[in-house]
């Protein structure tokens, strides 16, 4: 027994350590953006602070309208998790209920297209929404909607790809009973499969959610002129003068763009855990 | 890792044959599925099938910014973007960097990873939590804020590293090596959480009696851990493998934002950061979607390898 | 479901015709035309180091111009140099989204006309009495085929600042030849280890090209009206040498030297961490606003005939048009504002740029002798980079600070390196 517990506690500590290390980048984020610019150009920096201040905060929210791109940000994030969580389902559906030709096909389409090297496809996309624009102003170049668009399509391979398993998850009896009451097809598939399957929305909604919020590629090519429409990335990038950097802003900047995504994993991590251990449960 | 995947095979009872009457209820009407999938078909075939399309065409046109906006028209090339690339010694070395990049990216991610998921299900509850969350930290921490808080703990002069080591003014980007190690540092921190997450469910998720009956039999950890557990989680390992190379193949933006979009003489390029530069700072729209074509075979092999170990390991698809 | 059914066959038939668009559409040549008196005016300018007084004049003129057009709101964006080249082809490439009045680089504007993005100005300045105080060979200078694509806003051209409190300590003169300079830098350096003697960037492409010049090379060679790439002559490589010797450990370490930017070097100057630097008059508030202020002087930059003056990059910026802007008027009417010669004035004192309008200029000249060893600079004779739409492209991939960061990180020989950049330069310049 000795040795087992000496063995529990080497690895206790092991994993106190690592745990401590993969939090440090985190935390040093959080202690810059609030130690005073005084202590940030210190040239013995020191990883705790007598005198936090928000000041950049303040700076980062008031001067550089950084509050308008945040909301942008949200704005096309929520979108694009609400689009591509209710256009997956109903595909994840046909995909996982019914049995047809090109089941198969189409399964492996979801699969390659994960693979596709998005950044590849900025030059058509470019030329692409700047056409779409022509005709549909809401959603051409300089516009929100724009990237809302790329980025439902860049999320949804994966999005139905996972929620695949989650729709088959549910016992089948469950709507064969509902339909045998004479429940019609659409009942079937928005009040008894979707509130079912929603928890698992929810945990792949966390991608969908990343892809459109981390994206600084799009945001960056396809909002040329339109001040008012960047993201937050972009904003990121303006604090990163190539020659001052503004360590203090940025990092502020930083923990503003991290927070959301970290209270949205938080919420789902449980879902998340099952759901990506699923494939070995027998 | 927001292109990551896992293949949530459907657990078997999917698969098993319901009773026949009630079965072709259900299915009979084959048009359904369809207006099901219509959705997905209407994003995605304009907004990903399309323009992978465009970008071959593109790939064999002789198109520069004269075109776009110039006037001047358009001419077919064939496969002079191609030969350009093949014979651009700059091409093949980008290309051996991003493969050689990617590899030491995926090795050590799964390293890390796996070793970690291993460590999780020996340690107490606090210290298991604390990992947990940690890593939720740094899987959550957008690739873009990852990269600039490691650029700052790097700094020559005001990053706590150099302070630390007592290396002032030691600039961790001036060797191509240091360069790459200190991005892909920054990558594996910001990838191993997916690799243990995942594998460490897997784990969690072996019925207790095997282990134990392992254990009555009088098999050690060791021997248990490489007979039971290993084989149990091969099809989880070989998504995450997979994933991975995917995954650190394309890496982008740790790349652009640390490296200012290449490093010192373009000697930290990646394939896709220097499609991009080729095609919008020089704007070589045809050598630009050349480089993500070539990018996109390659992915393809890895896909095909993808589907093959899939088959292999018996996951319905 | 039906209905549901009807929309979803609706949605897909409509990307079936943008599908059938097919082609790589290239710009629409429509557009433009339009002239609104109302609305928002989008302006893009470059981003300094130290913006804050450029700013504080641009907040000026846009208050001054919005109060003249109720109706009209004036959007400033800040295009960090870097990146500028992108989104002006973005702005090219999509006319819809593209801003009205832009501020440039006269280096860019031959391919910027050649991208067709730039309206003919002419008109507009023969008609504005200021217009005719702009000197004629700053008007050929943004002349391309007969016609005016940008009103020349302020010139620009580097000399030599140095640190008159470390040259006092060291009993340095200031340079008067190429050799005192490098002697003079190895000196501080050797004194004071914590400072770089002369700050020299592998990036700071503006900083070797008068130490190319004055060797007598150049980046191109012209026959009739063909470039060839003269960068591997033996006179460049004299140059390139000479330049790349000073990123040395004795003066410039590569560790930090190699990557070292043209804004960089402002900072490190205006921070008190270089005895001397290669700064244009443009960038006297950033030193101003530094640890440096009041502690430096400016000569020009020696060359290496003793008593001689390296020749300068002639730099400028110039103000243009959209070529499909919708209010071409209104845009028309902030330029001159803009490059009236209240606001030039303006921007002198807030940046040290050296007004074009001839006028504003001699007054200055008369009045601040900080000006005195940039327009002696300017007396000596300046030179261009190769006035062709290439140029624009061979600054995209960064090929000469690519070049020079081969060979001051050891990747490449002066030789080797060279034929290289020669080989992409000819190759730009060829298209």
């Amino acid at each position: 027994m000795t040795t087992g517990s000496w063995w529990r506690r080497a690895a206790d500590l092991t994993a106190t350590v690592v745990a401590l290390v993969t939090v440090f980048p985190i935390y040093w984020m959080l202690l810059s953006a609030l130690k005073p610019a005084g202590e940030m150009q210190s040239l013995s920096q020191r990883p705790w602070t007598l005198a936090p201040t928000l000041d950049h905060f303040r700076r980062v929210l008031g001067a550089e309208d950084f509050g308008r791109y945040l909301v942008n940000s949200l704005l096309v994030a929520l979108a694009v998790v609400a689009l591509s969580g209710l256009v997956a389902f109903l595909a994840a559906v046909a995909l996982t209920r019914f049995r047809f030709r090109f089941r198969s096909t189409i399964l492996v389409m979801f699969l390659v297209a994960q693979m596709v090297p998005i950044e590849a496809l900025t030059i058509p996309l470019f030329f692409l929404i700047r056409d779409v624009g022509a005709v549909v102003p809401e959603v051409g170049l300089n516009t929100l909607g724009s990237l809302v668009l790329v980025h439902l399509a860049f999320s949804l391979p994966f999005a139905v790809w996972m929620l695949r398993g989650f729709v088959a998850a549910i016992p089948e009896e469950l709507e064969e009973a509902a339909m045998l009451d004479g429940a019609s097809r659409r009942t079937v598939l928005w009040r008894i499969l979707f509130p079912l399957v929603a928890p698992g929305l929810a945990a792949t909604s966390v991608f969908s959610f990343i892809t459109a919020w981390n994206d600084f590629l799009f945001a960056r090519t396809f909002i040329i002129s339109a001040t008012d429409n960047q993201t937050l990335p972009m904003a990121l990038l303006v604090f990163f003068k190539p020659d001052e950097n503004d360590w203090g802003g940025i990092m502020a900047a930083s923990v503003l763009m991290t927070v959301p995504v970290l209270i949205f994993f938080i919420l789902v991590q449980k879902r998340l855990v099952s759901g990506l251990g699923g494939a070995v449960k027998d | 890792m927001s292109t990551a995947s896992t293949a949530l095979a459907e657990p078997r009872s999917g698969v098993r044959p319901a009773p026949a009457g009630r079965r072709t209820r259900l299915r009979m009407r084959r048009r359904t599925p369809l207006w099901l999938l219509i959705p997905a078909a209407a994003v995605l075939l304009p907004l990903f099938v399309y323009p992978i399309y465009q970008l071959g065409l593109l790939s064999v046109l002789d198109f520069r910014q004269a075109q776009v906006s110039g006037g001047q028209p358009t001419r077919f090339v064939g496969l002079d973007n191609y030969l350009t690339l093949l014979r651009d010694g700059k091409f093949w070395s980008v290309l051996l960097a991003t493969v050689g990049f990617a590899a030491a990216c995926v090795a050590a991610t799964l390293a890390v990873g796996a070793a970690l998921a291993v460590l999780l299900t020996r340690v107490s509850r606090w210290p298991g939590y604390a990992l947990s969350l940690a890593a939720m930290a740094a899987w959550a921490a957008p690739a873009i804020t990852g990269s600039t808080v490691w650029m700052f703990l790097f700094d020559a002069n005001l990053g706590l590293v150099n302070q630390v080591l007592g290396l002032d003014g030691h600039n961790w980007t001036y060797d191509r090596y240091s360069t790459f190690a200190l991005v892909g540092a920054a990558v594996v921190w910001h990838s191993f959480p997916f690799v243990m997450v995942t594998l460490y469910a897997g784990i969690r998720a072996i019925p207790e009696q095997m282990l134990e009956a392992a254990a009555l039999d009088g098999a050690s950890h060791w021997r248990s851990f490489w007979q039971i557990v290993v084989p149990m989680i091969r099809p989880l390992l070989v998504i995450v493998v997979i994933q991975s190379i995917i995954w650190d193949f394309k890496v982008f933006t740790q790349i652009y934002v640390m490296t200012g979009g290449g490093g010192i003489a373009g000697q930290n390029l990646t394939l896709n950061v220097y499609a991009y530069q080729q095609a919008f700072a020089a704007s070589e729209y045809g050598l630009g979607s050349a480089i993500g074509v070539v990018m996109m075979l390659i992915l393809l092999v890895v896909t095909l390898l993808y589907l093959r170990a899939l088959r292999r390991g018996g996951e319905p698809l | 479901m039906n209905v549901r059914l009807a929309k979803a066959l609706a949605a897909v038939l409509v990307a079936g015709l943008l599908v059938g668009g097919c082609a790589p559409a290239t710009a629409p040549s429509s557009g433009g035309g339009d002239d609104k008196t109302t609305g928002t005016l989008r302006v893009w300018l470059f981003d300094e180091p130290n913006r804050a007084p450029k700013q504080r004049v641009i907040d000026e003129a846009v208050a001054e111009f919005t109060a003249a057009h109720r109706e009209v709101t004036v959007d400033v964006q800040y295009l960090a140099v870097q990146t500028r080249s992108e989104r002006f082809r973005g702005a090219f490439n999509d006319p819809a989204s593209a801003p009205d009045v832009v501020e440039f680089g006269n280096t860019d504007l031959p391919e910027y006309v050649a991208a067709g993005g730039l309206a003919d100005l002419g008109a507009d300045v023969d008609g504005w009495a200021e217009g005719k105080d702009l000197g004629p060979d700053l008007r050929a200078s943004a002349t391309t085929d007969g016609k005016l694509y940008g009103v020349p806003w302020y010139l620009g051209v580097r000399a030599l600042y140095y640190r008159t409190d470390v040259f006092a300590e060291l009993g340095l003169t200031p340079p008067t030849s190429q050799e005192q300079l490098v002697a003079a830098a190895r000196k501080i350096r050797a004194a004071k280890p914590d400072l770089f003697g002369l700050a020299v960037g592998g990036k700071y492409t503006f900083a070797a090209l008068p130490f190319v010049w004055d060797a007598g090379g150049d980046i191109a060679a012209t026959s009739g009206d063909r470039y060839t790439a003269a960068i591997n002559s033996p006179q460049s490589r004299a140059g390139i040498k000479a330049y790349t010797d000073l990123i040395k450990p004795d003066n410039c370490p590569p560790q930090q030297c190699a990557d070292l930017t043209g804004g960089k070097t402002v900072e490190l100057f205006a921070s008190g961490k270089a005895g001397m630097a290669i700064l244009g008059n443009f960038n006297r508030t950033a030193v101003e606003a530094g640890a440096a202020k009041g502690k430096y002087a400016v000569v020009p930059l020696p060359g290496t005939t003793p008593g001689s003056i390296a020749p300068a990059f002639a730099g400028g910026n110039n103000l243009g048009i959209m070529k499909n802007t919708q209010r071409r008027t209104l845009a028309a009417d902030f330029l001159k504002l803009l490059a009236s010669k209240k606001y030039q004035q303006q921007m002198y004192d807030a940046m040290g740029n050296l007004p074009t309008l001839t006028s504003a200029r001699t007054e200055l000249a008369g009045k601040e002798p900080f000006l005195r060893p940039f327009l002696d600079t300017i007396a000596a004779g300046t030179r261009f980079v190769p006035l062709h739409p290439g140029w624009g492209k061979i600054d995209a991939q960064a090929v000469i600070p690519t070049m020079l960061e081969k060979i001051v990180t050891g990747q490449a020989t002066v030789e080797q390196a060279t034929d290289e950049a020669a080989t992409a330069i000819t190759a730009a310049l060829a298209q």
